[in-house]
């Protein structure tokens, strides 16, 4: 069941993780300076858009085995993108990075996302279609990958191929050092669940002091309330 | 001008109303974010509000949030302490996550938009959403406002009494966590579909089910009007809701009607279990529509008013309207195009504008079904290359592309129009729609499950002008306003054969639109008539998942992802090449 469970959250995981990349490009589309531009990101993010269905079929072909108390646990949704870290609230990439910055992440993530697919092919290795179509979707980030480096070497000509191997190994990094938040993150959230919780109760206890009844506005005009009153 | 804002809870959006108190400018954040039911602090449709109407922070007179964010925090607190251990997961997480609640309206509109906030009022909620709902009446006294919902900032229905938009008094409400709008989540949850936005998936599941059947009997007792209290009684022992982080139904829930529904399996009709859950489904919308009943008949008891104004995310179940507005003493009830949280930053940007105007003029303008202004120009330049290599080129002149459109549509395609200003509301009104031919049951087919991958049991609307519609459909009187935005469902005519509509439910009743004149679909329909098609078969143009398009490039996009075959856009006809 622990390996069952763990095949669903890799699916969901890369389902968002997808989409999400399929957003960031649809708002690079929207921001193009060029048609041209344009045309590439519009075309990048329809294969997002495309694997994220390809990976969330592989989950609903799996979860559909499992009882309905797990399987309802990996639904997919598209807010929790937020929360989990793949879309950012302050924005998307391009709209806060700089445009050589934002080239440089896309070239560098997809060579990422390829390997990491590595890690997946090996899950669904008895599954023959499944197999096929995550070899698909590891061409198709390859060829992102290809398509970013030769915009990267047309536009920024002066940039030496060193350059783009730090751009890697930064990229590299940043996604361990996010793996390593991540992880701690989860870990410092049960280990302090206990003292959130006691704060919790702290906290409830002195707003159950807080007489709500005067709350109720029966008989009231609705547009005397106070409009700079937060409560 | 004056700004509305909601966000934080469900879909998030902002408003703005001008100095005459007309609405000129609207965007739901998902629209803009393209994250379906996005309910993050509306920055982007803010932004967007400035740049098409040249406006900076220093133009904006108030902006107005739709609830009262204490109250809102508070309140599912205070419940919660009455269920504790149960409850303390959920108490730590609001704690833990006040930021992302109401609280940091203040804080988010201070960073992102520096000197608004010394200009922010906060409104009662349900309040908000009875002025939006005002919004869209010619009457504005003497009227009754029922507010049917989730949870607002204290309570989760209420009825008020508008004497005037400056005297809008309550008269009843009923406390959280008694709910009609998160009982019929939790079930929605139970069935196996997404809170928020599965609710349409059980109101047409309902239709396939049998509310008299035991298991419908057992749901539907679980909630009830007490006629002797005039109260909504709801048995909580069966929900969990207000105490857990994670199920919104409780164990004891599943020992009265089985196991919950794995989302993943899909529910066909000739599925074993397809009927139990649409028993299921049929006792919730029973006892929904019973509680709505009994509500508008105590309405009319203690206001007297025979015309209502009825928003709240309920407002949104259209197949329980049809069998109010057959209630003898209504003459008109008003639905709002966008009758949930999304659509009370149009009631906030109006109290704004109350707060700041004592003196009402009577001669505001109706809103209009379309008012996110959509500016294309920038979008044709940047789409050149997507429609140059993916697509081709119909016709570029808009009367030749009507025409060619209604061609097609008789030859059985479909067709994806984003065209002009897009909807208010969650419901495609023609100008980001799917539409094809609404008697051909295969080119519906198509869209519904080909296109839009939509499940079996959820019809597509029709849509047609005032005169086609008398001739098919038993129209109520009081409804007239909500058919323009497929607010309401109503019945098949007997003798005719709407029945047999592809666009008509198993329960002999239809979604429909009564299209207004000068909208794109009118003028479709216009030239249709000479391939004597009189219903348009509408749906929204997105897929399955996403929110509604909102430009052209989204519009493109839906055409790359999915078989669709054609797209009219703002500067012609155009057939994809995926």
């Amino acid at each position: 069941m622990k390996n069952n469970s763990n095949y669903l959250n890799v699916m969901l995981e890369t389902a968002s993780a997808e989409f999400g990349s399929a957003l960031e490009m649809l708002a690079a589309c929207k921001t193009s300076v060029k048609d041209t531009f344009a045309f590439g990101y519009f075309e990048h993010s329809k294969d997002e858009y495309n694997h994220t269905k390809t990976f969330l079929s592989i989950l609903s072909k799996a979860a559909r085995m499992m009882p309905a108390d797990i399987a309802r646990k990996y639904r997919f949704n598209s807010i929790s993108l937020f929360s989990k870290g793949y879309l950012s609230k302050n924005g998307y990439l391009i709209e806060t990075m700089k445009l050589k910055d934002f080239i440089a992440y896309v070239y560098t993530n997809e060579l990422l996302a390829k390997e990491s697919f590595e890690g997946i092919l090996k899950l669904v290795k008895n599954n023959y279609e499944d197999t096929n179509a995550i070899k698909n979707i590891m061409n198709d980030e390859l060829r992102h990958h290809g398509f970013a480096k030769e915009h990267f070497l047309k536009y920024y000509p002066k940039l030496q191929p060193w350059q783009l191997k730090y751009y890697k190994a930064k990229e590299t990094a940043k996604n361990r050092f996010r793996r390593i938040y991540d992880f701690n993150l989860k870990l410092l959230g049960k280990l302090l669940n206990p003292l959130y919780i006691l704060l919790g109760y702290f906290g409830v206890q002195i707003i159950s002091l807080i007489n709500t009844s005067n709350l109720s506005r029966t008989g009231r005009n609705l547009m005397d309330l106070k409009s700079n009153s937060i409560l | 001008m004056y700004l509305g804002i909601s966000c934080y809870n469900h879909e998030s959006a902002a408003a703005l109303i001008d100095n005459n108190g007309n609405l000129i400018n609207y965007y739901r954040e998902e629209s803009l974010s393209r994250v379906k039911s996005d309910k993050s602090f509306p920055k982007r449709s803010i932004k967007k509000i400035f740049e098409e109407n040249s406006l900076n922070t220093e133009n904006i007179r108030s902006i107005c949030f739709y609830e009262k964010p204490l109250s809102a925090f508070l309140i599912p607190l205070k419940t919660a302490l009455k269920h504790i251990p149960k409850s303390l997961d959920l108490i730590s997480n609001q704690f833990r996550n006040f930021d992302k609640s109401s609280l940091s309206c203040y804080l988010d509109i201070s960073r992102s938009f520096p000197g608004l906030e010394n200009k922010i009022l906060y409104v009662d909620h349900h309040l908000s959403h009875t002025l939006t709902a005002l919004v869209y009446s010619q009457k504005k006294n003497n009227l009754c406002s029922l507010v049917v919902d989730g949870f607002g900032d204290r309570s989760t229905t209420s009825i008020s009494f508008v004497n005037s938009p400056y005297e809008i008094n309550e008269l009843w409400s009923c406390d959280y966590p008694v709910s009609l709008g998160l009982f019929y989540s939790a079930i929605t949850d139970f069935l196996g579909f997404q809170v928020n936005e599965g609710e349409f998936k059980v109101m047409g599941l309902a239709s396939y089910g049998n509310s008299n059947s035991k298991i419908s009997k057992k749901v539907s007792k679980l909630l009830y009007w007490d006629d002797k209290y005039k109260k909504i009684q709801l048995n909580m022992d069966f929900f969990d809701y207000h105490v857990s982080l994670e199920n919104s139904f409780s164990p004891k829930l599943k020992s009265l009607i089985g196991e919950p529904r794995n989302p993943f399996l899909p529910l066909k009709l000739n599925d074993k279990n397809f009927q139990h859950y649409a028993d299921i489904a049929a006792g919730a919308q029973e006892a929904i529509i019973n509680i709505l009943l009994n509500l508008f008949e105590y309405s009319y008891q203690i206001t007297g008013s025979r015309n209502f104004l009825f928003s709240g995310g309920v407002a949104m179940n259209s197949a329980s309207i049809e069998k109010i507005a057959k209630l003898p003493f209504i003459d008109e009830i008003i639905i709002p195009p966008s009758p949930g949280d999304a659509g009370s930053a149009i009631g906030a940007a109006y109290y704004s504008f109350l707060k700041c105007n004592k003196n009402f003029s009577s001669k505001i303008v109706l809103p209009k079904l379309f008012p996110s202004i959509y500016s294309y120009n920038n979008q044709k330049k940047l789409t050149k290359k997507i429609i140059s290599r993916n697509f081709e080129k119909i016709s570029d002149r808009m009367d030749e592309s009507y025409k060619k459109v209604g061609e097609l549509i008789s030859s059985g395609e479909v067709i994806g129009i984003s065209v002009g200003n897009s909807e208010t509301g969650p419901r495609a009104l023609g100008n980001r729609s799917l539409i094809c031919d609404g008697s051909n049951h295969d080119a519906v087919n198509f869209l519904n499950t080909s296109i839009k991958n939509r499940s079996p049991f959820r019809p597509t609307a029709p849509c047609m002008q005032l005169n086609i519609a008398k001739k098919y459909y038993e129209l109520q009187p009081a409804l007239m306003q909500a058919y323009k935005s497929m607010g309401a469902t109503c019945r098949c005519k007997n003798g005719t054969n709407s029945n047999s509509f592809p666009t008509s439910h198993v329960d002999k009743t239809a979604r429909i639109q009564i299209v207004e004149k000068d909208t794109i679909l009118n003028d479709l329909l216009e030239i249709l008539k000479k391939y004597d098609i009189e219903i348009l078969a509408n749906s929204s143009l997105n897929l399955s998942g996403d929110p509604t398009c909102f430009d052209l490039i989204d519009g493109l996009m839906v055409c790359a992802r999915s078989p669709l075959r054609y797209i009219l856009t703002d500067f012609g006809l155009f057939k994809s090449k995926y």
